[in-house]
């Protein structure tokens, strides 16, 4: 067969009876769009007639287990799928993203003489890179390849129409093996990596992190808000389980970071602004000295940049279990800093100049809350997340109470116990010992808290109603001289900085990973890493080993000489720019596109070009574009309506409907 | 066996376990361009991660998450693997390890060895398999499972019929019934213990009459059930093959329990009960599902939302504690149960057909004599340096997952990389390296 358009092909093989497959009749809207197309057309495939016959192109179906096979009928999707032109092979496989799925993928490349693959499974978040990898190693150029997402696209999505699902599987695949009749290899974008990291945040996930680093030899530059290292550390006295007072784990860390010769540290600075990309962050800090004075910003280029800028202690809000109504409610940070300055033991504890008899202890204040139970935040959101750390910071101090003034009464009126850290459930047990007094309410029952009508301002001023769940639902009443709120965690006041570098969040307004298990400590910005609390909320321990994971994130992507971006950046056909700069206009990223001068034929002339490190592929600059003169690599326009052509193709035995036709 | 690695290989780290931990430290390493040897006592990488079937609080496929691990494991050039191996000795000589290992004999060749599985086919001898937690039944030579790494064939010596058939239809002539063990001595500067978890046994507490019914099962046998590429493809009872009606979560069967010497919390079982019973009301929409708890530790990132959904989706939480289980009437289970939530009628009786017992998290490997690296009260490696949480009481030897204590994915996984930062750090400090890498 001679260079002839895959259609017209495909049209002659109609001819041959109703099993074939019969690509879509779209409609062009525009004449010169037509000429265009139908030029582009050509060439390529006069360009990719010169390096190649016809594509051979292999696709592998996978059960994923039965996530999709459950749902969708694989083998007939392979059978349909085979008779697309240009489809060689067609396979179905239990898991293709183990080890002998991949395995089967380089050895037909090398068999079976495949120069493209399509893989049909789950998202490509989960195993895109997966497949490029096994594409590689069958000595193809990865971006021959493309991504099928027939998992939550067609099983999951259509698990109540088994049929649906299987057309939209075929449809799907159809769509990419269109596409690759049009790819061309393409390389990574190699850019220089700059061996420094910011970390932003000076607690201990910072710190752990800075010192890590530096430890391996990388330099850190340390951000740090306040005057002083240690975070929320500095508020409270010992911690669980170690029992360390945490000024001491302060200035173990401390130690680390501050005389170590690979760590700058800035103290009383913000980051201003950030541009750039992994491994050519632009970053802008403001230090603010001691006496108030904010000097110049100061510019650095730095590599990756770790964000450990912790989290605020929950603040009740006005009235809310009676705080800032009675001065007999504390949050939990009052508390402990009212156990810092309290008398030693075995003398009373005193407080606002009353000695202290009853103390409670309130669960899940601003954690766990529940729609029509707990008040919004004036945001209008509710913290439905666990706080983690409550629990066991309650029973530490209740237990404390106990040790050091043992005539002080501790009541402790939870949900849930949850004790679950190494060592932690000790405390309960402890606590139980101890004689604190357990009462446990159902979370949509929240304890109700007066005050005494005798005494209105002094300690000894609240009663605490709870339907008790331990007495079978009892209704008691409970007279305290102190209720102490038990608060979780909420983030860090770090707006401008998401703003900044574009950050995810979470529903809980916490920093988002990628994937919890996959990339848990990477933001979608590549380069950009969790430490700690930021994140969510997390106990000291686990705070610092998740400071450690940031770490090695950072210490491997360094140990590369250059930084490895996807080739999805647009690209400028200079012959065809004409320098109107539209696209620079349209352009969303700062740097990503700007226009410079050219010599062409002797004259300078404006033309546009494309920083790839900025460049995110978007295609904002191709839809403007009036001359065709951009377009983004690996997402061409001419593969897109070849996507197009193939989800519009008749389906042997189904015709591609009328309304998926008018809808293009 | 892989004969690949002989005493001459000296890595950087050895990795013991090469479990979700294990395979995360020595990526983690071998991407900072380090030697890594990762040896597993089982025939096939991946550890429990790989025997579940979707996990919380995202219910990604459990098998989504750990082949590419595993794969990536087994292709990065950093990375030697060796499976069904046994660690007889980690000595220690100043700063410097001897780590002596044992390859158990698999009486295949994995040189010659193509995983074309001929010899499993061919093989007469079944016995219950592992893997499946016995149920259904695996041959006395077959790759270990699935999407197991390595893809080799394991014969087992101990169900073997040593009728010779596997040797006569190996294509490669792999099959070698003469394989003696075989001794290593790898040398290293660090290692990373990252041996895992056991479950105590589901007989643990005589209460719940575990041995009387096989429809008292172990949630790891569940996972199998709910697989989709479990042994019977859907969720039946193991004992007469029923589909169940009504099925009950024993919650703390096996944890902070003193009388079973095990005080404190397991840490998953909550969330892996709540999300087996998610599985079960899409695999079973007509089944009644009752999880019985002390308290519902859904501490982490997305977990309580996890829970509320659950209890959304009308899952019953009965808050009391299991008092006793027995087998009555043929095919129920009776569960007697101390509620905090009727006062009328505190000591309830509820009938089930299946009951699982959240088991504890015990550790899975006995370190004592083998390595210099002391254990805490609880059994699990000690780690007494807060702020670095990796170090063990023997310099060079580190720790990572649920070896020093339980741990669900998400922090096994965090904590893997705290380990091998911990590793890089100290070997970089150790070598006085100048550069990176």
């Amino acid at each position: 067969m001679n260079h002839q358009d895959p259609k017209d092909q495909a049209l002659e093989l109609t001819t041959d009876g109703a099993e074939c497959w019969e690509p879509g009749k779209v409609e062009e809207h525009d004449a010169q769009q037509q000429i265009d197309s139908a030029l582009r057309r050509a060439n390529e495939l006069h360009s990719a007639a010169k390096e190649q016959q016809e594509p051979r192109i292999g696709v592998y179906i996978c059960r994923c287990g039965g996530n999709i096979s459950d749902v969708v009928d694989v083998e007939r999707v392979a059978e349909t799928v085979r008779l697309i032109p240009g489809v060689t092979t067609a396979k179905v496989h239990t898991f293709v993203c183990s080890d002998p799925g991949q395995h089967t993928i380089s050895d037909d490349i090398l068999k079976e003489n495949l120069d493209r693959v399509v893989v049909a499974s789950c998202s490509p978040f989960l195993h895109e890179q997966t497949f490029r990898g096994a594409v590689s190693r069958g000595g193809l150029n990865s971006y021959l390849y493309e991504h099928v997402n027939i998992r939550e696209q067609a099983s999951w999505a259509h698990k109540h129409d088994p049929e649906g699902a299987t057309l939209k599987a075929i449809r799907m695949i159809a769509a990419a093996v269109g596409k690759l009749h049009h790819v061309r290899p393409l390389d990574q974008i190699k850019l220089p990596n700059h061996r420094r990291a910011l970390v932003i945040g000076g607690g201990i996930a910072g710190m752990k992190a800075a010192s890590d680093l530096a430890m391996r030899g990388i330099k850190v530059l340390l951000v740090e808000a306040t005057e002083r290292l240690g975070g929320q550390l500095n508020n409270l006295n010992r911690v669980y389980p170690s029992e360390r007072p945490a000024s001491e784990i302060v200035r173990e860390l401390e130690q680390k970071v501050l005389h170590n010769e690979n760590i700058e540290i800035f103290f009383g600075a913000r980051v201003r602004s950030v541009s750039g990309f992994i491994g050519n962050f632009k970053v802008a800090l403001q230090v603010t000295s001691t006496n108030g004075d904010e000097a110049p910003h100061l510019a650095f280029t730095v590599g990756a940049i770790v964000i450990a800028t912790g989290f605020r202690p929950y603040v009740p809000q006005e009235g809310e279990f009676l705080y800032r109504t009675s001065p007999a409610v504390l949050t939990m940070p009052e508390f402990i800093q009212l156990m810092r300055t309290a008398e030693p033991v075995g003398s009373q504890l005193v407080y606002k100049g009353q000695a202290v008899r009853k103390i409670a202890f309130l669960h899940c204040v601003g954690s766990r809350q529940l729609e029509g139970v707990h008040q919004p935040s004036p945001d209008g959101k509710l913290n439905t997340y666990c706080s983690r750390t409550c629990c066991s910071t309650i029973l530490r101090q209740a237990l404390e109470v106990r040790k050091r003034f043992p005539s002080v009464e501790v009541f402790d009126f939870h949900r849930d116990i949850r004790t679950y850290g190494r060592g932690e459930e000790d405390y309960y047990i402890e606590a139980s010992k101890a004689g604190v007094i357990f009462f446990r309410y159902n979370g949509e029952e929240p304890p109700h808290i007066e005050l005494t009508p005798a005494k209105l301002s002094a300690a000894g001023a609240l009663s605490i109603t709870v339907k008790d769940a331990l007495t079978w639902g009892e209704e008691l009443t409970v007279q305290t001289d102190l209720l102490v709120l038990g608060t979780g965690m909420i983030p860090g006041e770090i707006a401008e900085l998401i703003e900044q570098m574009k950050l995810a969040t979470g529903e809980d307004g916490f920093l988002q990973e990628v994937h919890p298990k996959l990339r848990p400590v990477e933001l979608a910005v590549n380069g950009a890493l969790l430490a700690g609390t930021a994140q969510g909320p997390m106990n000291i321990q686990e705070t610092l080993a998740a400071a450690g994971a940031a770490a090695v994130k950072a210490a491997a992507m360094f140990a590369k000489e250059e930084v490895e971006l996807n080739p999805f950046v647009a690209e400028v056909d200079q012959s065809r720019c004409s320098g109107e700069a539209l696209c620079v206009a349209e352009c969303d990223y700062e740097g990503a596109l700007q226009i410079v001068q050219v010599e062409v034929d002797g004259r300078t002339v404006d033309r546009a070009q494309v920083n790839a490190g900025l460049c995110v592929g978007c295609g904002a600059c191709v839809a403007v574009c009036p001359h065709r003169a951009i377009d983004v690599n690996g997402w061409r326009i001419d593969q897109f309506e070849a996507m197009v052509d193939g989800i519009a193709a008749d389906i042997p035995g189904h015709a591609c409907s009328a309304e998926l036709v008018s809808v293009h | 066996m892989n004969t690949a690695i002989d005493s001459s290989y000296s890595p950087d780290v050895v990795v013991i376990g090469g479990g979700i931990a294990g395979l995360q430290s020595a990526l983690d390493l071998a991407d900072q361009g380090m030697s890594v040897l990762v040896v597993e006592r089982n025939a096939s990488i991946g550890g429990h991660m790989i025997e579940l079937s979707k996990v919380f609080p995202t219910l990604d496929c459990a098998s989504c998450i750990t082949t590419p691990k595993m794969s990536a494991a087994a292709h990065h050039p950093n990375i030697q693997i060796l499976t069904y191996t046994e660690v007889e000795a980690i000595e220690s000589i100043e700063e410097h390890h001897v780590v002596r290992l044992l390859q158990k004999p698999t009486y295949v060749n994995f040189d010659k060895c193509i995983g074309c599985r001929l010899c499993e086919y061919a093989c007469d001898t079944e016995y219950p398999d592992p893997f499946e937690q016995g149920l259904g039944s695996v041959r006395a030579i077959a790759v270990p499972f699935t999407n197991a790494i390595p893809q080799k064939a394991v014969l087992d010596a101990e169900h073997c019929g040593t009728c010779g058939t596997c040797a006569r239809v190996c294509p490669t002539g792999a099959i070698e019934f003469d394989q003696q063990p075989r001794r290593l001595s790898i040398h290293t500067d660090a290692v990373i213990l990252a041996t895992g978890f056991q479950l105590n046994a589901v007989t643990i507490k005589p209460q719940y009459h575990a041995s009387l019914s096989r429809d008292i099962i172990s949630p790891l046998t569940l996972e199998r059930l709910l697989a989709p590429h479990g042994p019977y493809g859907r969720v039946l009872r193991p004992s007469d093959g029923k589909i169940p009606s009504s099925v009950a979560f024993v919650q703390c069967a096996g944890s902070r329990d003193e009388s079973i010497g095990v005080p404190y919390c397991s840490r998953v079982c909550c969330m892996y009960a709540i999300k087996q019973a998610m599985l079960l009301s899409g695999a079973l929409p007509l089944a009644d599902i009752t999880i019985y708890y002390m308290d519902i530790r859904a501490f982490g990132k997305g977990y309580e939302q996890f829970y509320q959904n659950a209890k959304a989706m009308g899952i019953n939480f009965v808050r009391g504690k299991v008092a006793r289980i027995q087998p009555v009437d043929g095919s129920d289970l009776s569960v007697l149960v101390e509620t905090t939530e009727d006062a009328e009628n505190p000591m309830q009786e509820h009938r089930h057909d299946l009951v699982v017992l959240a088991q504890g998290m015990v550790p899975g490997w006995n370190p004592k004599g083998i390595v210099n690296a002391d254990c805490a009260g609880d059994g699990f490696v000690a780690t007494p340096q807060l702020t670095a949480p990796t170090a063990t009481t023997a310099p060079g030897i580190f720790v990572a997952g649920a070896a020093a204590g339980p741990k669900d994915i998400v922090d096994s996984i965090a904590e893997a990389g705290a380990a091998a930062m911990q590793v890089s750090e100290y070997l970089y400090q150790k070598r006085s390296l100048t550069t990176v890498g």
